[in-house]
């Protein structure tokens, strides 16, 4: 067992870390809150090949695992940066997988914030479910240029930013969210049809996912921290307030539960290569517990700030939405329950009791 | 990065598997569970003799000299398989404190004979008066010659009525901090005075009241310096907090998805209802963050590394995630969750009823929840002490 990082991995975090320090503070997050995307960030992503470190080498990739784009991803959440990496990252894998030659692929690498996907079924609920065909809430969809889509079993580009997109929309998180048009007799590029099409597509979610769920893992950690030194500072009753259990004990249940985020996220990305029976349904577990957390961890610390909390001022706010609303994009944790159920229970839909919690332990 | 346990522990754990097939019964199973002391001699006799009382000690006082990952693949095994093993247990912590701490009268005189499984030892740390405050313990040993004289009373000493020996936490000074007049004893169950009552509990596990009573003690039975007992019981509950009940959260999560997965009277699995797959799914998360949290606590300690608050961590959070969902699959299963194994009708062999009825106790012993989150707050976020 080694839960550790190695020490390129540790320099990986390093470089993402102080990069975000200098140029990504939350002033520079509060500049960018009405497009939520910084053109001037990205650019500073893809000066460090982000946009390319989880492509193959033989697209011109640092062909790097999904533990290091979710490290990178935490990094982003702790600094709440409103780049496009998750959406870049997922859909320049799925291009690589089933079309190597993709244009757009060139686009990426260019550094260009160039593909966006539709997460099938982000949410269950009638009346707010997207599935692919008709308008579609596409996260970065109000920068790229095209978004890949599955319908049933046809997996495809929609492409003409000038046509499918209808809308662009603020949102509680600046998500920056568009409606497209994701129909797909109007011209769309068919990548693939069939089993393979629906893998491929069920593999980008569960990537987006998991890289979703190290993104909120980073949120919930700088919401704990802010939580945790304001009650260090802030005096009432003529002691600090993180000397009151009340305050004390949520904010430590918080740091428990975000340590867990942690280490189910790592899990994840470790059992990509070395344990791949269990990627998908561990990614989905990272996931709904790490938005679970990060919900809770940034309420948590909102509420520790009594009322100042609650004004635009202080940054929890920031996070508090932005926990919500990146959750929310996956689809939610509730509705995620759903998915983890399938996989650890019935992944096969053949009530093999064998099969439980991704085989025999 | 590296989430597996290792090949040592896949090895420990066909050993255990095939040691309890052989060795633990199904009607064993029942008859623990019916007994509830924690303990059974036969049983533990058995484990000794295949070296599994003294396998985490070096090879030096006899040991196995069994990894971290070892030991908690051992533990994992038996106490998925409803095993007696808190005697085990508790043997485990008292040997390493023994070793760490004791003097070579009992290196040589009781390490030896726990390791063989000819003596037990039972925990007594909490009073009447004293619970989560342990350095407010009240029982006084007094000095007479070479001996020492207890008196008071003891509470929640778990297999104390099966154990020769209790590991005994009491006060030999009153003149200064609590934390700094406490002194431990090695403090014979059949010694004249001693008194061992027993208390039933809701989950079925059966513990002991101690009454002592001027219970003559010689000072070769004393661990530690006089009044310097705090150091010894920190050591011994740092071993105890890295634990947490993932084994059994995981027990309890495979009996929920197998009975979930069975076609009732109508024809309709449990499953196919959203409430039920919802909370399979929330229990199963529970149930996996809990035993990373315990892999981590393993692999710090299996490093040398510095555990901070992770085992306060593992622990909380196991017993608060566990006990959570056991209530709430109650709240969902209706009647018929009420009945234990054995009943007629009783869902997924008696475990939501035994779940409920055990589950209350692990935010409890060993450190409350409470005391442990005060820990977290102040050695992971750097806040304030907090009472």
């Amino acid at each position: 067992m080694d839960l550790s990082l190695d020490e390129s991995q540790q320099i990986l975090v390093d470089t993402f870390s102080e990069m975000l320090e200098k140029e990504c503070p939350t002033t520079h997050v509060r500049e960018h809150e009405e497009v939520g995307f910084s053109p001037t960030l990205w650019s500073q992503y893809c000066e460090l090949g982000a946009q390319v470190m989880g492509l193959p080498e033989s697209v011109e990739g640092l062909d790097m695992s999904l533990l290091e784009l979710g490290l990178v991803a935490t990094q982003s959440g702790l600094a709440l940066a409103p780049v496009p990496f998750l959406e870049v990252a997922t859909a320049g894998r799925l291009l690589a997988a089933v079309n190597p030659e993709d244009p757009l692929l060139g686009a990426i690498v260019a550094g260009q914030p160039a593909v966006s996907l539709a997460l099938p079924r982000p949410h269950a609920i009638s009346g707010t479910a997207s599935a692919a065909g008709g308008r579609v809430l596409v996260p970065f969809g109000t920068v790229a240029d095209a978004v890949i889509a599955l319908d049933g079993d046809t997996l495809y580009v929609a492409e003409g930013a000038d046509k499918r997109r209808t809308a662009r929309v603020q949102d509680l998180g600046s998500s920056a969210l568009a409606h497209w048009d994701l129909d797909l007799s109007d011209g769309a590029r068919v990548l693939a049809t069939g089993p393979e099409a629906q893998r491929a597509m069920t593999r980008a979610t569960a990537e987006w996912k998991l890289l979703a769920g190290f993104w909120l893992t980073g949120i919930a950690r700088r919401a704990l921290t802010i939580g945790a030194d304001y009650a260090k500072e802030r005096v009432q009753f003529g002691v600090p307030i993180g000397g009151f259990q009340a305050i004390a004990h949520p904010l430590a249940e918080c740091s428990i539960r975000t340590d867990g985020a942690e280490l189910l996220c790592h899990e994840a990305a470790w059992a990509d290569e070395a344990d791949p029976a269990r990627f998908e349904m561990l990614a989905s577990m990272a996931f709904t517990w790490a938005s679970q957390t990060a919900i809770r961890t940034a309420d948590t610390s909102l509420h520790t700030h009594g009322g100042y909390g609650f004004s635009t001022e202080y940054d929890i706010q920031l996070f508090y939405r932005r926990a919500r609303a990146l959750s929310s994009v996956g689809g939610g944790a509730q509705e995620e329950l759903q998915t983890v159920a399938q996989l650890c229970f019935d992944p096969d839909g053949s009530c093999e009791a064998d099969s439980l919690l991704g085989g025999p332990r | 990065m590296d989430f597996r346990l290792g090949a040592k522990a896949e090895e420990v754990k066909r050993e255990i598997r095939a040691f309890l097939a052989e060795n633990f019964s199904e009607a064993d199973r029942k008859a623990a569970a019916e007994d509830g002391g924690g303990h059974d001699w036969a049983l533990y006799r058995k484990l000794a003799a295949n070296g599994w009382v003294s396998a985490g000690w070096p090879k030096e006082y006899g040991g196995g000299d069994r990894d971290p990952y070892e030991i908690l693949t051992l533990y994992w095994e038996l106490c998925k398989a409803g095993f007696p093993w808190i005697g085990l247990l508790n043997n485990g912590f008292i040997g390493h404190t023994l070793m760490a701490m004791g003097t070579d009268f009992h290196r040589e005189e009781f390490v030896p004979k726990i390791a063989s499984g000819e003596i037990a030892f039972a925990l007594g740390y909490s009073e009447p008066g004293s619970g989560s405050d342990v350095a407010g313990a009240r029982t006084m040993a007094t000095r007479d010659g070479d001996d020492w004289i207890i008196d008071g009373q003891k509470m929640w000493t778990t297999t104390a009525h099966t154990a020769q020996y209790i590991f005994m936490l009491t006060r030999t000074s009153t003149q200064d901090r609590p934390h700094r007049g406490l002194t431990l004893f090695l403090v014979p169950t059949d010694a004249e005075g001693v008194d061992v009552q027993a208390i039933h509990t809701m989950g079925g596990e059966r513990s002991n009241g101690v009454y002592l009573t001027q219970v003559r003690i010689p000072d070769s039975h004393r661990v530690g310096e006089v009044d310097k007992g705090w150091s010894v019981v920190r050591f011994a509950l740092g071993l105890e907090q890295a634990m947490g009940y993932s084994d059994i959260h995981e027990r309890f999560i495979e009996n929920a998805g197998r009975w979930s997965l069975q076609s009732g009277a109508d024809g309709q699995r449990p499953f196919d209802d959203g409430r039920v797959r919802e909370q399979l799914a929330q229990t199963a998360i529970h149930a996996e963050v809990s035993r990373l949290l315990r892999h981590r606590s393993t692999w710090l300690a299996a490093e040398g590394m510095e555990l901070g608050a992770k085992g306060a961590m593992t622990k909380s959070f196991s017993g608060t995630a566990y006990l959570e969902d056991a209530q709430r699959w109650m709240d969902l299963v209706g009647p018929a969750g009420l009945m234990k194994e054995g009943e007629d009708g009783a869902l997924a062999e008696g475990n939501f009823d035994e779940a409920f009825r055990q589950t209350p106790v692990n935010t409890i012993y060993g450190g409350t929840v409470e005391i442990l989150r005060s820990l977290v707050a102040e050695v992971e976020l750097g806040l304030p002490k907090s009472r």
